[in-house]
């Protein structure tokens, strides 16, 4: 479960559509894609190790490094390094995949704060 | 970063833009929506606490879209632009925000930058100013606030110019509902 997940878990309305949008975003794309994606995010955070990329299709291996690039160099993705995932992934790949490796980040950083620890004790 | 947008718009005679480009993944638009309608529908927490967060992740993540839109329903919670003037680095001085305000910036900074920052002062001016319930809503803004924002600059959505932009607090659709 995630921390986000977690931390709403006293509102299982807000739960049910977190849920929901991590469910829907995970489904649009490759299971195995999805889970190297989560732990190549969560090995840039020291949150565990990073996948075994030695047998990967270099298309993979560059979606790979798109996402390891989303926690701390946003902002520095190029031109180029995008078009090569959306030429592995097609257009709606691409948009699943940059929403699914931000929010993996995103989750990472709520797990590091102890999100869930912070919305259980008052 | 990209103000050439790296997919093109899903919706015909529209540019790209954030809704337009995730109408590609339909699913994932209507689940998204429907999220965000009712984060921003609940009380538990006030959209001008929701909204000074999302004004801090917009200016650390380098957001442009998100740093010129403001939600209608935190301006009428008096989060004028004075305010959001002080949502910058030196914030705890500010003596336009509130304590609960500057305790809901470091929890902000902590989750989307360094986690450090939230020191046990921290942690414990945040619990104290804020509920449990409001918390875990207050984190799971920040979580959408941040994915979003890099989900929309690495995917070439940053606008090139953008004049401030008063929109509708987002709403729960009836048929989300």
């Amino acid at each position: 479960m995630s921390a986000v997940c977690a931390a709403l878990a006293a509102d299982p309305v807000l739960a049910r559509h977190y849920a929901d949008f991590r469910g829907e975003t995970e489904a649009a794309l490759d299971p195995a894609l999805v889970a190297l994606v989560r732990e190549a995010v969560a090995a840039v955070h020291g949150m565990g190790a990073a996948p075994d990329e030695s047998g990967l299709d270099e298309g993979t291996r560059t979606a790979l490094a798109y996402a390891r690039r989303m926690p701390f160099e946003h902002t520095a993705i190029t031109d180029p390094q995008a078009a090569a995932v959306v030429a592995h992934l097609g257009e709606a790949g691409f948009v699943a995949f940059s929403v699914l490796a931000a929010l993996a980040d995103a989750e990472c950083r709520a797990a590091l704060v102890d999100l869930p620890g912070l919305a259980a004790s008052g | 970063m990209s103000t050439i947008p790296r997919v093109s718009s899903a919706v015909p005679g529209e540019p790209p833009h954030f809704g337009s480009v995730l109408a590609h993944q339909p699913a994932i638009a209507a689940s998204f929506f429907a999220l965000y309608g009712r984060f921003w529908q609940s009380e538990v927490l006030s959209a001008r606490i929701k909204e000074v967060a999302r004004m801090r992740n917009a200016r650390v993540t380098e957001c442009g879209f998100c740093r010129n839109v403001r939600f209608d329903k935190a301006l009428g919670q008096g989060l004028g632009e004075e305010v959001v003037d002080d949502i910058t680095d030196g914030y705890e001085t500010s003596a336009k925000l509130t304590d609960a305000e500057k305790a809901v910036l470091k929890f902000t900074d902590a989750l989307i930058h360094d986690p450090e920052l939230l020191t046990g002062d921290a942690r414990a001016a945040l619990q104290r100013h804020l509920t449990p319930a409001q918390i875990a809503e207050l984190g799971l803004g920040v979580t959408l606030f941040l994915a979003l924002a890099k989900a929309l600059i690495t995917m070439g959505l940053e606008p090139e110019q953008m004049d401030r932009t008063v929109l509708p607090t987002p709403a729960v659709l009836e048929a989300a509902a």
